[in-house]
């Protein structure tokens, strides 16, 4: 359970980096790998050949249909692995509805900004807190939230918490009737104090 | 870093997919077509050039070096680009809090100079270390405990999960009090 509470904190960036990892590791090793290349170190006589060797060359102009079948399958591999990526990264984070009852014919599920909207407002009504966001993440059956607190100066984390859990999220618990809902919470302390002019 | 991953990650994904297309469009049209190809790409232009250059040229060492520091770049900033949320401690199991190292800093700030024998204060914060810098026109040696103290009480009242070290320096500011 908490580790849903801890996935909602943010979207998740771990395929985009990975991917990017992977991608920079690519580069450099390809860059690495033919400057040592040129520099001789995997033979003198290596380095003194050409980019494209003519026993490569020889290879395709003997087997061409299968040369051609490969550079196809490369590029359609290429392509697909490419628009996933980008679609995947490009794609916003879904903001569920919740389902409260799955039964075929009386099927009921809440929308995403009822919810949202109704928790934010019981959020910002806490003492303390100057402006609250909400939104769901995760999907439809195993929804978490993420709530955003702007905290004015002095207010005390730990009142602000005991109200979240014990007004807000209790409400928010009984409509839905569930034990839990993970919650990832973003506390900006001492916000509200920008807007004062600090000047006295 | 986050959003030049954000930016970076699609971009080098659509990169990808755009040479698959430009492979299968040149492909195709040599098979198919023989008279019209290159069609995009002048890779005839391009294979005679390769089949006399060879490895050891300045071209393709400068290339290499090149590409391998394009490499480095876009490894770094899939490493750097994570998250340094500050985590306070779980009121509840299923609730998980945190704040952001500038908030943090922004509320020792405020404790920090919320004393008049404070003149000046900079403060950076991250979920594991504090610094603080203040300009002060008293002793420089009692503001910094009693920076420090004000410090401690702050961590007292805010939950965090680890407390941070915190590190103060007080420089005598020039001035009349």
């Amino acid at each position: 359970m908490s580790r849903r509470s801890r996935a909602a904190v943010a979207r998740s960036t771990a395929s985009d980096r990975t991917l990017v990892v992977l991608a920079g590791l690519v580069l450099l090793a390809a860059g690495v790998l033919v400057a040592l290349l040129g520099q001789g170190v995997f033979g003198t006589y290596r380095a003194q050949r050409p980019l494209i060797d003519p026993e490569i060359s020889s290879w395709i102009s003997d087997n061409a249909t299968a040369a051609r079948w490969i550079a196809i399958a490369v590029g359609v591999a290429l392509l697909v692995v490419g628009l996933i990526w980008a679609v995947r990264s490009l794609r916003p984070e879904p903001r569920p509805d919740v389902l409260l009852s799955d039964v075929p014919g009386s099927r009921l599920s809440v929308e995403h900004s009822a919810i949202a909207e109704a928790v934010r407002a019981d959020a910002e009504s806490i003492t303390g807190v100057s402006r609250a966001r909400v939104r769901l993440v995760g999907d439809e059956r195993r929804p978490a939230m993420r709530m955003t607190l702007w905290l004015v100066e002095d207010a005390d984390v730990r009142d602000v918490w005991a109200e979240v859990d014990g007004r807000v999220l209790a409400r928010a618990r009984r409509a839905f009737a569930v034990e839990a809902i993970p919650t990832a919470v973003r506390i900006e302390l001492d916000a509200a104090a920008s807007k004062t002019p600090r000047v006295l | 870093m986050r959003f030049l991953l954000r930016l970076l990650s699609p971009l080098l994904g659509l990169a990808v997919a755009a040479v698959g297309v430009l492979v299968l469009i040149e492909v195709i049209t040599a098979w198919v077509a023989p008279g019209s190809s290159p069609l995009v790409v002048p890779w005839s232009d391009w294979q005679a050039a390769l089949t006399t250059t060879t490895w050891s040229s300045s071209v393709v060492r400068t290339a290499a070096i090149l590409v391998a520091v394009v490499g480095l770049l876009v490894l770094l900033v899939g490493l750097v680009a994570r998250r340094h949320d500050v985590r306070l401690t779980d009121p509840v199991p299923e609730v998980t809090v945190t704040t952001s190292p500038r908030s943090l800093a922004r509320a020792v700030g405020h404790e920090v100079r919320s004393h008049s024998d404070v003149v000046s204060a900079s403060v950076v914060a991250s979920g594991g270390k504090v610094v603080v810098k203040a300009g002060t026109l008293d002793e420089p040696d009692t503001v910094r405990q009693a920076v420090r103290e004000r410090i401690d009480e702050l961590f007292t009242r805010l939950p965090l999960a680890r407390r941070p070290r915190v590190s103060v320096s007080v420089a005598a500011t020039k001035g009349v009090k």
